[in-house]
C-alpha cells in the first residue's frame, strides 16, 4: 500500500503541518460568528482536533492541561458533560469527553478534580431504556443506536459496561438489521453506513459479531464506493469523505476492507484537502471543517497511509489510547 | 462521535479574507447573539423559566436551530409556565389549575435545574404516564359528602376541559414555530426531536380522541418533508414513528399498514430510485399480508405482482441500486425464508426453485439488452448460487461455466471491487 501511495502526484501528498495549523487555530477564531453558531458542539470538536492531532502524529500539539480543564469545565453534577460550560449534559458531549480524558491519560484527573469515573458511568447508564435496552441522548428522551454506540464506547472506556444492560442492547441492536445485511436509526429504520459503524462497534465492544451478516454487509459497504473513488452513505447517494470512515471502519471490523479500492478512496480524501490553510471538506472544493478533517484523516489511517498514526476503528481513537487503556 | 451537527456539506471554499466591513458585520451579529445568550443564561441559572426566557428563546433558535441548551429552556418554560399543571384533574392539582402562564413557581423550576439530569427522565416512564389528568375519573373515590363531590365534580370537569384547551393551544403554536426551523434545516435532529416531545405532551395531556388530531396532521408534514427531499430518513424515520403512534392504544389507533403501503406506491410511482420507499415496503410486506388474512393463493399472486412490478423497473433501469436491492429482498424471502419474513411461507421447495429460475432466466434476457452492467451478472452470480443451495447440490459443469464467465465479466466492468470477486472466485473454487 504505502508504495503506491508514495507515488502520488505533488498535490495529493498529505499536507501534515498545514491541517495541524487548522486544527490549533480553531479556538481562535472568535471573531467569526460560525465560532458562536457552533458551541453546541465544542467538546465534540475538541475530541475531533485532538484525534486528528494524535493521527497527525503531533499529540502535543493542543495544550494538554487547558484541554483537561475545558472538559472538566462541562461536566454537570450528575456526572453528564454538556457541549461547553452553560449547556446541558448529553450523551454526545458525555462521549467526547471521555474519550479526550482517555486520550490524554487524564481520568486520575476526572476522579481527583471533577464528579468521577463512577458518576460519570452512572449518567449514561441512566440513559438506558431499560424495556428495548436503547439509549436515550439525555433527560428528554432521544432514542437512536448512535447513543447506544456512544454508551458503550464511554462505558467500556471507563471499565463500566456491567452499569447496563448489555444483553438488552445487543437484541435492540439486532432488531435494528434490515434484509440488506445494515442497520438503521431503530428498528425499522432504513440501513445506512453511519448507523452501520454504530451498530456493528457496539457489536463488537459487546463481543458479539457473530450476530452481524458479515457477506451481506460487506458486499453493501463495498457498494457505497463510487466512480472517482468516494464512498457515500446510502445506495444511490452523493459520496463524502465523512462516509470514509463510517463505511471503512465498518468494513475493517468485519475484515472486508479488501473490497473497495483503498487507493483511490486514499486519493479522493487527499482531494478534499485544502493544501494551503489545512483541514479536509465533504467533496472536492468545499469549505473544510474539523468534522471532515478527522474522519478523513481516521479514514487515511486506515489506509495505512504513511506517516500516519494507527486508529481504532471501533472507537476512532489512536490505537496506542485503546491499547492502553482497554489493556 | 456521529452527529452532522454544525459540520459543512457543500458549501464552496472561498477564501476566509473577509474586508473590514464584513468583519465588523460579523462582530455585530456575534454581539447580539451572545447578548441574547447571556440574558437567557442569566435567567436559567436562576431557575426562572418564564414568559421572558420563553421569547428569547424563540429568538436564539430562530438564529441557530442546533442549539440543544435552548430547546431544553423552552421545554423547562412550557412546564413550569405555559402548560396547565401536568395533573389537572387529579384531586391535588385542582387549587393551582387557575395558574396563569406567567405563575412560574420556584418549586416547579428548581426539578428541572440545570445540573439535576440524574433525576429520571421524563421520557422514560410510559407514554402515558400523568395522563390522569383530563377525565376527573378519581373524583368518585373522594371522602366527601355526595353533594358536595357533585360540585366538585363539575368543577373539576370544567377545569380539565379549560386546562385541555389551553395545553391544545399551546401545543399548536410550537408545532408551529418549527415549522419554518425544519424548513430551512430539514436535517437538524433536536427540531425534530423536540417536535417528538411536543407530540408526547399531547398524548400526556390531551384526551386520546385531540391528542389524535395532532398527530393525524403530523403524515401531512412527514409527506411534506418528503416531498421536498424524497430520502431525507429523519423524515422517514418521522413518519415510521407518527403511524406507530396512530395505530397505537393510547390514540385509539388501529393498523395503517394499507395506507403506508399505498404511500411507498406513490412514491416508487415518482421515482423508481427511491430505495428508502422500497425498504419502507419490505418492511411493510409481512404485516400487510398477515392483516389482510391472505391465503396461500393470494401471497403468491402478491408475490408474482411484486416481482413483476420489479422486473419492469429493471428493464429500464438495470443500474439502478436500489431496484436490485428490492429484487434481493424478494429473492431472500425464496430462498431463505428462516432469515427474512417469509412472504410466501407455504411454497414448497419445488415453488422456490420454479421461482428462482424463472427469475435467473430473466436476468440472463436483461444481458442481452445491457451486456455491460455490472449488476446484472453480479444478479446472476448470486442467484445461481441460492439455485444450486436450494438443491443442494454443488455447480454442474455448465453453471460452473456460467460462474467463471460473469466473474470475470464483474472484474472486467468493476475493478474497484476486485478483493470481493477475489473471494467469490476463492470461495466457490472457480480457478482453473
Amino acid at each position: 500500500m504505502s508504495q503506491s501511495f508514495n507515488q502520488l502526484p505533488e498535490e495529493l501528498q498529505l499536507a501534515t503541518s498545514a491541517h495541524v495549523k487548522c486544527i490549533q487555530s480553531l479556538d481562535s477564531r472568535k471573531d467569526e460568528y460560525d465560532y458562536w453558531l457552533t458551541e453546541h458542539l465544542r467538546l465534540n470538536g475538541l475530541y475531533w482536533g485532538l484525534t486528528a492531532l494524535h493521527l497527525l502524529g503531533k499529540p502535543d500539539a493542543l495544550p494538554r492541561a487547558e484541554t483537561i480543564d475545558f472538559v472538566l469545565s462541562c461536566q454537570h453534577e450528575s456526572g453528564g458533560f454538556g457541549a461547553a460550560p452553560g449547556h446541558d449534559a448529553h450523551m454526545l458531549s458525555t462521549v467526547s469527553a471521555v474519550q479526550i480524558l482517555a486520550t490524554v491519560d487524564a481520568f486520575d484527573e476526572l476522579e481527583t478534580r471533577g464528579k468521577g469515573k463512577a458518576q460519570v458511568g452512572q449518567y449514561i447508564a441512566n440513559l438506558q431504556n431499560r424495556e428495548t435496552g436503547t439509549f436515550a441522548g439525555d433527560e428528554w428522551g432521544e432514542e437512536d443506536t448512535r447513543f447506544l454506540y456512544g454508551a458503550f464506547n464511554a462505558l467500556s472506556l471507563l471499565g463500566l459496561l456491567d452499569l447496563v444492560d448489555v444483553d438488552k442492547a445487543v437484541n435492540h441492536v439486532a432488531a435494528c438489521a434490515n434484509f440488506d445485511g445494515g442497520y438503521g436509526v431503530s428498528p425499522g429504520a432504513e440501513s445506512h453506513s453511519g448507523q452501520i459503524f454504530t451498530c456493528v462497534a457496539a457489536l463488537t465492544i459487546a463481543g458479539r459479531q457473530d450476530l452481524v451478516d458479515k457477506e451481506r454487509l460487506g458486499r453493501w459497504l463495498s457498494e457505497r464506493q463510487i466512480a472517482g473513488g468516494g464512498l457515500n452513505g446510502r445506495p444511490e447517494k452523493k459520496e463524502d469523505v465523512c462516509y470514509s470512515w463510517w463505511v471503512l471502519s465498518s468494513l475493517e471490523m468485519i475484515g472486508k476492507t479488501h473490497w473497495i479500492d483503498k487507493d483511490q478512496l486514499a486519493a479522493f480524501i487527499l482531494r478534499c484537502q485544502d493544501p494551503e490553510r489545512g483541514g479536509i471538506s465533504d467533496r472536492p472544493g468545499d469549505m473544510v471543517d474539523v468534522w471532515h478533517t478527522v474522519f478523513g484523516l481516521a479514514g487515511l489511517s486506515l489506509l495505512q497511509y504513511p506517516g500516519l498514526q494507527p486508529v481504532d476503528e471501533v472507537y476512532c481513537m489512536p490505537k496506542s489510547t485503546t491499547a492502553r487503556v482497554l489493556g | 462521535m456521529a452527529d452532522q451537527g454544525g459540520s459543512q456539506h457543500g458549501i464552496a471554499r472561498t477564501s476566509r479574507v473577509r474586508t473590514d466591513e464584513q468583519r465588523q458585520r460579523d462582530l455585530d451579529r456575534i454581539a447580539k447573539y451572545r447578548d441574547l445568550e447571556d440574558q437567557v443564561r442569566a435567567l436559567t441559572a436562576k431557575g426562572e423559566y418564564t414568559p421572558a426566557v420563553f421569547q428569547l428563546t424563540s429568538k436564539l433558535l430562530r438564529l441557530n436551530p442546533e442549539y440543544y441548551t435552548i430547546w431544553n429552556a423552552r421545554r423547562r418554560c412550557l412546564i413550569s409556565g405555559s402548560f396547565s399543571r401536568p395533573s389537572a384533574g387529579s384531586s391535588c392539582s385542582r387549587a393551582s389549575s387557575t395558574t396563569s402562564p406567567t405563575a412560574t413557581t420556584a418549586a416547579s423550576s428548581t426539578s428541572y435545574s440545570s445540573s439535576s439530569s440524574a433525576t429520571t427522565p421524563p421520557a422514560r416512564s410510559s407514554p402515558t404516564a400523568g395522563k390522569s389528568g383530563t377525565t376527573a375519573d378519581p373524583t368518585s373515590d373522594t371522602p366527601e359528602t355526595d353533594e358536595s363531590a357533585a360540585a366538585d365534580t363539575d368543577t373539576a370537569a370544567t377545569a380539565a376541559a379549560e386546562a385541555e384547551t389551553r395545553d391544545l393551544s399551546v401545543l399548536k403554536t410550537e408545532l408551529a414555530f418549527t415549522i419554518p426551523l425544519l424548513l430551512d434545516s430539514p436535517k437538524c435532529y433536536w427540531i425534530w426531536s423536540y417536535r417528538l416531545w411536543l407530540l408526547q405532551q399531547a398524548i400526556a395531556r390531551l384526551r386520546p380522541a385531540v391528542a389524535r388530531g395532532v398527530w393525524e396532521e403530523e403524515l401531512g408534514l412527514a409527506s411534506k418533508m418528503l416531498g421536498k427531499d424524497r430520502r431525507n430518513f429523519h423524515a422517514w424515520g418521522y413518519r415510521r414513528h407518527v403511524v406507530a403512534q396512530l395505530e397505537s392504544a393510547a390514540l385509539r389507533g388501529r393498523s395503517m399498514v394499507e395506507p403506508e403501503f399505498a404511500y411507498t406506491d406513490k412514491m416508487i410511482r415518482t421515482d423508481l430510485s427511491n430505495f428508502s420507499a422500497w425498504h419502507s415496503r419490505s418492511r411493510l410486506i409481512p404485516r400487510l399480508l398477515d392483516e389482510r388474512g391472505a391465503d396461500a393463493a393470494a401471497r403468491r399472486a402478491f408475490l408474482d405482482n411484486e416481482l413483476q412490478q420489479i422486473r419492469e423497473a429493471l428493464n429500464v433501469g438495470p443500474e439502478d441500486q436500489s431496484l436490485w436491492y428490492y429484487h434481493q429482498f424478494l429473492v431472500l424471502n425464496l430462498v431463505a425464508p428462516d432469515k427474512h419474513p417469509a412472504m410466501t411461507p407455504d411454497f414448497t421447495r419445488e415453488d422456490r426453485v420454479a421461482y428462482l429460475t424463472r427469475e435467473i432466466d430473466e436476468i440472463k434476457e436483461l444481458v442481452e439488452d445491457y451486456d455491460d452492467v455490472k449488476l446484472i451478472y453480479e444478479a446472476l452470480f448470486e442467484y445461481t448460487v441460492y439455485y444450486c443451495q436450494l438443491e443442494e447440490r454443488q455447480p454442474e459443469p455448465s453453471e460452473r461455466a456460467g460462474l467463471v464467465v460473469w466473474l470475470g465479466k464483474l472484474r472486467e466492468l468493476d475493478p474497484m471491487r476486485n478483493g470481493r470477486w477475489a473471494d467469490l472466485e476463492r470461495e466457490y473454487n472457480l480457478k482453473d
